[in-house]
């Protein structure tokens, strides 16, 4: 006994390619007694072989990768068959009712096959008769209502006419353009349908596979599409008001998500891209009535691209001036994502990234343009009432995309501070893509030098960074401090970045960036603090302001000593004290002396560690040493404050060198005194090289102690060279003799040598 | 014609007028065999001649020669039920002795021929002619079949038949056929609109169908038979489909219509429309036409060939 399968089961690949193989044997073999008999000039009997053959493709039993190769073989014989014919008739052996004869077919499917045959044959011998057949052949067909069957006979009628289409200049054949297009576009209309009734044949749960047959078939349907862009006769004006009418009103009242995807997407790529600027408004106008399933995105964004791609072609007419591409296409966005409220958000964001890119690369002075998209993006977030962009989201993903693109196509943060509607979009973020963006636009000013020269802009600019500037009240509570360190560098080179020629300015600007660095804490202080207050110092080169520029440059650092910072500060003091030192302004010797005593306030009260203090030290005597502005008055106690510093210095050795180091002090220091020359006070230069020898002296190690002579010994011999003259040559020996023995005693242990 | 072996061995001939240039039809006598019978026109006149050859030095004695034009309905399961509507006769000769071998000219001029010749299952309208040589004993015969065809003209803006019909909630639909009375050679040209399908329809098929009546009152009898079987659709149309109709009937062994010949009988005609749905239940309705012969067309130019072979409907 057995099951019989209904007709809607899935069907079996074994079985299938059996009843493919019987009906490909049967065509073989019909075909091969049809020869025989046109050969003998039977050709009555030939077209009933014929009819024999085509009866195959009457089945329901095969898939439709199977019933396209068993259309294709039985094809290639019907080729024949219309050769014998054509050659017939050329011939003059004119059958005059061949027409009506094959229409005695009892069976619709090998009649129409034939009709088809036969009627381009008539068309090729009778150019007369072409607008009457191809209106018959193409209603005839409504015949097959059977969607897999139709679409096949349907497309043989579309292959078999291919080349007899009146196309152009068909003066006087009787037939016009105006009949090819209604012909391909009725037929195209009964394909349409047949195929979207695939869609609701059968049992639902075998929509899958139905969707996927149907996926197969759909280059059936388009070659209508195909056919119709191939007529030369076309112009824009035919396209706008009958070929693309007809077709977008198929596509829209068929009401089939596939179909309606698919048909779009096909028009904009077998029609040429002249066409899809005259008729914009309608295919958009269209894309806004398709189903809600259809994925209007790609289509959209596709059309859009290949616009873009015309417009910036190198070879191409570009965008003609009548042609408000850019009007239109804002309009109808906004239409279609009215219209289409289910529209998913990251899919109108991605259309307008799509539209951002459309309107830089066909008009790239109208940043407004680009604005505008952004507006328009805003407000879709209004109206729908989306707040917060969660992170990782599509929509993030989209949104992202969108605001880089202005980033990267204007390479200017200027540019961007334009855009009015950036940041109202920008805050729709989450805190990690905003971070990103912000991270993107300071780097993109890095990298293209972009010097921000106007406080408002340097305003506005760091506000719209803030997630750098400033904790944000959505930020996670765990930091990767790497990265975080990476982004205050940047923030950090970027206050270089802050800059104006207009002295006034330039500080103006320099007081908000302040102003913004001075919200971001303590941690961020320590990256972005020093690039501000080495911008200022830069600036101080102006009478007016520099009293100014330091008092506001003390404030800064001080807040960074607030921050518990000290090495940081002591070092900007001491920078500042240089830059003040060198500026003729009126009380520069006052604000450098401050800045040093600031210094060594902190250098009091913040430094504990012993390395970290000889550090400060040794920049200490060095800042004092480069400062040429004091008075002999400021100038004594820092030289003595500095000896004093040195000779209280924990370790032994930091001592020793400290005080070595002082020296310098006394020999190349200037004063108002000395009329910024060297003082060269020997004697004191003496004194405190023989105070290090002394404290190297007490140091209990070796190898250090041999190292620290060498050391002195080289200041030595500097200022020996230098003429200084409380230094003698048996000064050197003695120190000299001193390392000597020091260095036998040393090879004579185990220590080695450092 | 000799059927006891002795006699006369006279040989009688039919010869019509014109045969060679009057139109024939192929006229099939049994399964195998089919003879060419010569057609005639009602009022057409029947003449020709009649010869009778004897073997060299033979003689036949007659009782005079005669030739009839008959016509005959004969219904076949009833073999008494012969009837005779037209007998003429003309004598071509009395009573007398032939020497040799005569030819004896005839006409029935003007004959009215009021029916249509006609071949079915139960039921035949013959004409022939029959020449008798009366004989002492047995008279020779010879018969020779003709054909008549009633040429008919009607209007050809006859109104079309339109109906709507249907299964309520089911199957709705209208259709349209271009005429009532077609002609033989005509093309039934029409259309099937769907205005309601919730069946699911495997395919739709055009039928000829022919009924012979024979009979009267009780004894009726009809004799049912398809003579065309035409698929108009594959496949299941959806709600506002339009399927066009196209049926040529020259390809068809058809008659004209025949309404109560001689109250013996009649032949009609119709069209079933057919739909088979997908568990093989049929719908269909039927409508009568009228067939009717009309006059020969001369053969025409590929041009309006085309043109009659792509007639649609409405269109």
């Amino acid at each position: 006994v057995y099951l019989t399968m209904g007709e809607s089961s899935v069907p079996n690949s074994e079985e299938q390619e059996r009843l493919l193989d019987e009906a490909l044997q049967v065509v073989k073999m019909e075909s091969f007694q049809m020869k025989r008999e046109l050969d003998k000039n039977k050709l009555m009997d030939g077209l009933k072989h014929a009819s024999e053959l085509l009866k195959e493709l009457r089945t329901s039993a095969l898939t439709p990768k199977n019933y396209y190769e068993l259309y294709m073989a039985v094809c290639d014989e019907l080729r024949h068959l219309q050769s014998y014919l054509t050659d017939e008739f050329q011939k003059g052996r004119l059958v005059s009712d061949l027409y009506e004869l094959v229409q005695y077919a009892g069976n619709i499917i090998p009649r129409l096959y034939l009709l088809v045959t036969v009627g381009v044959v008539y068309i090729k011998v009778k150019p007369g008769c072409c607008e009457a057949i191809l209106k018959d052949l193409v209603e005839m067909c409504r015949g097959v209502q059977h969607p897999l069957r139709g679409l096949f006979l349907r497309n043989y009628l579309l292959q078999c006419t291919k080349n007899v289409l009146p196309d152009g200049d068909a003066e006087g054949k009787g037939a016009t353009i105006q009949n090819s297009i209604d012909f391909i576009l009725l037929n195209f209309a009964e394909m349409n349908k047949l195929w979207v009734r695939m869609q609701h044949l059968g049992h639902s749960r075998e929509r899958e596979r139905r969707e996927r047959e149907r996926q197969e078939l759909r280059i059936l349907v388009g070659t209508n599409l195909v056919r119709l862009s191939q007529l030369e006769a076309v112009d824009v004006n035919s396209y706008r008001k009958i070929v693309l009418n007809g077709i977008l009103e198929q596509a829209v009242n068929c009401r089939d998500a596939i179909a309606q995807e698919y048909l779009m997407e096909c028009i904009i790529q077998v029609f040429p891209d002249e066409f899809h600027l005259q008729t914009l408004r309608s295919f958009l106008r269209a894309c806004a009535d398709l189903h809600p399933q259809v994925n209007i995105k790609n289509t959209i964004i596709a059309l859009i691209d290949r616009l873009s791609h015309f417009a910036t072609k190198d070879d191409g007419p570009g965008i003609p001036n009548d042609v408000m591409l850019f009007d239109i296409f804002s309009e109808q966005l906004a239409n279609i994502i009215e219209v289409r409220p289910q529209m998913k958000m990251e899919d109108v964001v991605s259309m307008q990234t799509a539209l951002v890119n459309l309107a830089f690369n066909c008009y790239p002075d109208r940043t407004d343009y680009v604005d505008r998209v952004l507006e328009a993006t805003a407000q879709v977030f209004d109206t729908r009432n989306v707040e917060i962009v969660s992170n990782g989201s599509h929509l993030c993903k989209e949104m992202c995309e969108l605001l880089q693109v202005p980033i990267a196509i204007y390479n200017n943060i200027l540019t961007i501070l334009q855009l009015q509607f950036f940041a109202p979009l920008y805050e729709h973020l989450d805190y990690q893509s905003r971070k990103k963006i912000a991270v993107n636009l300071v780097s993109n000013a890095l990298e293209h030098n972009t010097v921000v020269s106007s406080p408002e802009q340097a305003d506005s600019f760091l506000m719209l960074v803030s997630p750098l500037i400033q904790d944000q009240s959505d930020q996670p509570s765990d930091i990767d401090e790497e990265d975080f360190i990476e982004e205050q560098g940047l923030v950090g080179r970027f206050a270089h970045l802050l800059y104006s020629d207009e002295p006034d300015q330039h500080f103006q600007i320099l007081r908000k960036a302040q102003t913004h660095f001075a919200k971001g804490g303590n941690k961020r202080m320590k990256f972005t603090f020093p690039a501000v207050v080495c911008a200022t110092y830069e600036d101080a080169s102006w009478q007016k302001k520099c009293q100014k520029c330091f008092e506001s440059c003390r404030a800064v650092i001080n807040n960074l000593c607030q921050a518990e910072y000290s090495e940081l500060p002591i070092r900007l003091f001491l920078q500042g004290a240089l830059s003040a030192s060198e500026l003729e302004f009126e009380n520069h010797e006052a604000v450098a002396y401050e800045f040093i005593s600031q210094a060594f306030s902190i250098y009091e009260e913040e430094i504990a560690d012993s390395r970290a203090q000889l550090a400060a030290v040794m920049l200490l005597i060095s800042t004092i040493e480069k400062c040429q502005c004091f008075s002999e008055e400021s100038h004594a106690p820092l030289r003595t404050q500095c000896a004093h510093a040195a000779s209280r210095l924990l370790k032994k050795p930091d001592q020793s060198r400290a005080v070595a180091h002082v020296a310098h002090l006394f020999w190349s220091g200037c004063t108002q005194e000395t009329e910024r020359k060297e003082m060269h006070e020997s004697r004191r230069v003496v004194e405190c090289l023989k105070k290090a020898v002394r404290t190297a002296n007490q140091c209990m190690e070796p190898a250090v102690q041999l190292q620290l002579f060498v050391e002195i010994l080289n200041k030595y011999i500097y200022f020996y060279e230098r003429g200084c003259s409380g230094i003698t040559v048996d000064l050197l020996n003695q120190l000299i003799g001193k390392i000597r023995e020091e260095l036998s005693n040393l090879e004579s242990s185990d220590c080695e040598v450092i | 014609m000799n059927f006891f072996g002795f006699g006369s061995g006279a040989e009688i001939e039919i010869l019509l007028d014109g045969a060679d240039k009057r139109k024939k039809v192929e006229h099939k006598t049994s399964e195998s065999k089919t003879e060419e019978l010569s057609v005639y026109y009602d009022g057409e006149t029947v003449s020709g001649a009649v010869s009778i050859s004897l073997k060299p030095g033979g003689k036949l004695e007659h009782k005079g020669i005669k030739i009839e034009l008959i016509g005959q309905i004969e219904i076949l399961y009833d073999r008494a039920n012969q009837h005779d509507f037209a007998t003429l006769t003309k004598q071509l000769a009395s009573t007398g002795i032939l020497n040799q071998s005569k030819v004896y000219a005839f006409e029935f001029p003007h004959v009215e021929k009021p029916y249509e010749s006609y071949f079915g299952s139960n039921v035949r309208l013959r004409y022939s002619l029959r020449v008798t040589v009366g004989r002492r004993l047995t008279d020779l015969t010879k018969e020779l079949e003709f054909v008549v065809h009633t040429l008919s003209t009607y209007p050809d803006t006859s109104s079309s038949i339109k109906m709507e019909v249907g299964i309520e909630d089911c199957l709705h639909i209208e259709f349209e056929y271009n005429k009532q009375k077609y002609h033989l050679k005509d093309a039934i040209i029409g259309k099937i609109y769907f205005l309601l399908v919730r069946v699911k329809i495997r395919h739709m098929e055009m039928h000829v169908i022919k009924r012979e009546t024979t009979g009267t009152g009780p004894n009726v009898y009809h004799d049912d038979d398809t003579v065309a079987k035409f698929e108009i659709m594959d496949g299941a149309p959806v709600k506002g489909e339009s399927i066009p109709i196209r049926l040529f009937l020259a390809g068809y062994n058809l008659t004209p219509s025949m309404r109560e010949i001689n109250r013996k009988f009649s032949v009609r005609y119709f069209l079933n429309l057919v739909l088979i749905d997908e568990e093989d239940r049929r719908y269909f309705k039927q409508q009568e036409i009228i067939l009717w012969r009309k006059g020969d067309i001369p053969s025409r130019q590929i041009n309006t060939n085309i043109a009659e072979s792509t007639k649609r409907f409405g269109a």
